[in-house]
């Protein structure tokens, strides 16, 4: 029964985690571009803005008219409402990939105050955290996102570190005051892109328990 | 407070079978309807939806080798039991139709044709009863200036309301509906729902329908039957939003029926 809708659906099934795909690539690249200082990668990424966005719009177009013509119910409707919201999460992880790799051209032809080892960390992490977000959405096993909670927490703490790191380093010398402050910008990116990842995982598990969770670092519960 | 208790007229549908000849259409069902709410009955043809409607006022006594099994408590007493008189029993649980059945007769004569033979004469009362009734299956904006023109002019939304109308002018406590909108245009349906809506505050509504959209927008509560048997039975939100039961799903998003 219902085979085009289910055949549609699938589909769209798929082209969300392409485009989830994409939005990883776009920030792990970033980060990349940016620790090797790498101008033609960031380039890259920064070109790859407008097919996120394309894709964004053509998955929303297609998920309504789904919901227009076949008023699903039950998973069906989740899963719709889950992608739905889950292409913007995506389309702003890209984006903050982006703005990173924008800021790789700001350090060409300088050197790094340090070597970068924490933010390709953070990165690591949330990349992570937005690779099991996607698994979990194409297989409905929640198992890939059960520890969301402490790993958001721990971007947070890296984040926090980060900020007091580069305090220290434009104390020690005000010339170091322009690189450390995209360094914090690049880390509170960071930070977002893992609270976007949070977010998909609490849609995914509505997704497929048909409850409501919200996911909030255990330092932040009471 | 025992007052409030004694009022409540909730429909307990107690082990109910039903069987046409051999056929074993309604397996041991058990549901308990409450009162002021509107509860849907869905499922795919033939599962027995429409049959346990009509056990509910005693209709499945004009089918010849139907049998029904069980209790259904109403108001203090099993209305399947032989003793009582369906007649009656269809002045306090009434019907509506899959089509509109309007008599061919003025639209004040429809509506007057219950009280009537329930022997009210009175023409200031009648004329009381016709006008409450259309208020209340609201259509009186539409036919109140012309309740001498005759039923069958009306559009077939106005047919229904007029349907509900006649209905509601026997004051019954509980309303059946058997698949009320499938013979209507999206308008007449969207006014139906807007009545059903309405209806709860003062009536019971049950409602079978093959429109699961249809069920989500207007009922309360939900039950899903499949081949005889209620398979699960919830409030709306949750049967449409998550069941529990698989099969549920499974019909829900189209996987079967």
């Amino acid at each position: 029964m219902l085979e085009k809708f289910h055949s549609e659906l699938s589909q769209l099934r798929k082209d969300v985690i392409t485009m989830g795909e994409l939005s990883e690539d776009m920030l792990q690249k970033a980060i990349e571009s940016l620790k090797q200082q790498d101008i033609g990668m960031a380039e890259w990424v920064v070109s790859k803005k407008s097919k996120i966005a394309k894709m964004d719009s053509d998955i929303e177009n297609r998920a309504l008219k789904l919901l227009t013509l076949y008023q699903p119910l039950a998973i069906d409707l989740r899963e719709i409402a889950c992608i739905l919201k889950m292409i913007t999460y995506l389309t702003r992880i890209g984006r903050y990939g982006k703005d990173i790799a924008k800021l790789t051209y700001e350090f060409e032809g300088k050197k790094h105050v340090k070597k970068l080892i924490s933010l390709p960390h953070m990165s690591q992490i949330v990349n992570g955290m937005i690779n099991d977000a996607l698994k979990a959405f194409e297989t409905k096993d929640i198992s890939y996102i059960k520890d969301f909670s402490e790993r958001d927490d721990d971007v947070d703490q890296l984040r926090y570190s980060i900020f007091r790191e580069c305090l220290t380093y434009m104390l020690e010398d005000q010339k170091n005051i322009t690189l450390c402050t995209h360094y914090i910008m690049v880390a509170r990116y960071l930070e977002r892109c893992a609270d976007h990842a949070c977010k998909m995982a609490e849609k995914i598990h509505y997704m497929v328990t048909g409850e409501h969770i919200d996911i909030d670092p255990p330092s932040q519960k009471l | 407070m025992n007052n409030k208790i004694q009022k409540q007229k909730s429909l307990k549908i107690e082990n109910v079978n039903v069987y046409y000849g051999e056929n074993h259409a309604i397996k041991k069902v058990t549901m308990e309807i409450k009162e002021n709410r509107v509860t849907a009955f869905i499922g795919p043809s033939g599962c027995g939806k429409s049959t346990l409607l009509r056990c509910l006022n005693r209709m499945n006594d004009e089918i010849v080798g139907c049998r029904t099994e069980g209790a259904i408590i109403w108001d203090g007493t099993n209305i399947l039991d032989k003793k009582v008189d369906p007649v009656p029993l269809r002045r306090k649980i009434g019907m509506v139709f899959q089509k509109p059945n309007p008599f061919p007769k003025s639209i004040y004569d429809n509506i007057a044709y219950g009280p009537r033979i329930h022997g009210i004469t009175d023409k200031k009362t009648l004329d009381k009863i016709v006008e409450k009734s259309l208020h209340d299956a609201a259509l009186w904006e539409e036919v109140g200036d012309r309740l001498g023109d005759s039923a069958m002019g009306l559009s077939g939304g106005q047919q229904q309301r007029l349907c509900i109308a006649r209905a509601l002018a026997i004051e019954p406590k509980v309303i059946l509906m058997d698949e009320p909108c499938s013979a209507l245009d999206p308008i007449a349906t969207a006014k139906i729902e807007d009545l059903i809506n309405e209806l709860k505050k003062d009536y019971t509504v049950i409602i079978v329908t093959h429109n699961m959209q249809q069920a989500a927008r207007v009922s309360d509560f939900t039950g899903f039957f499949y081949l005889g048997e209620l398979i699960e039975y919830g409030k709306t939100k949750q049967i449409f939003e998550n069941p529990k039961v698989e099969l549920t799903e499974n019909y829900m998003t189209g996987r079967f029926g």
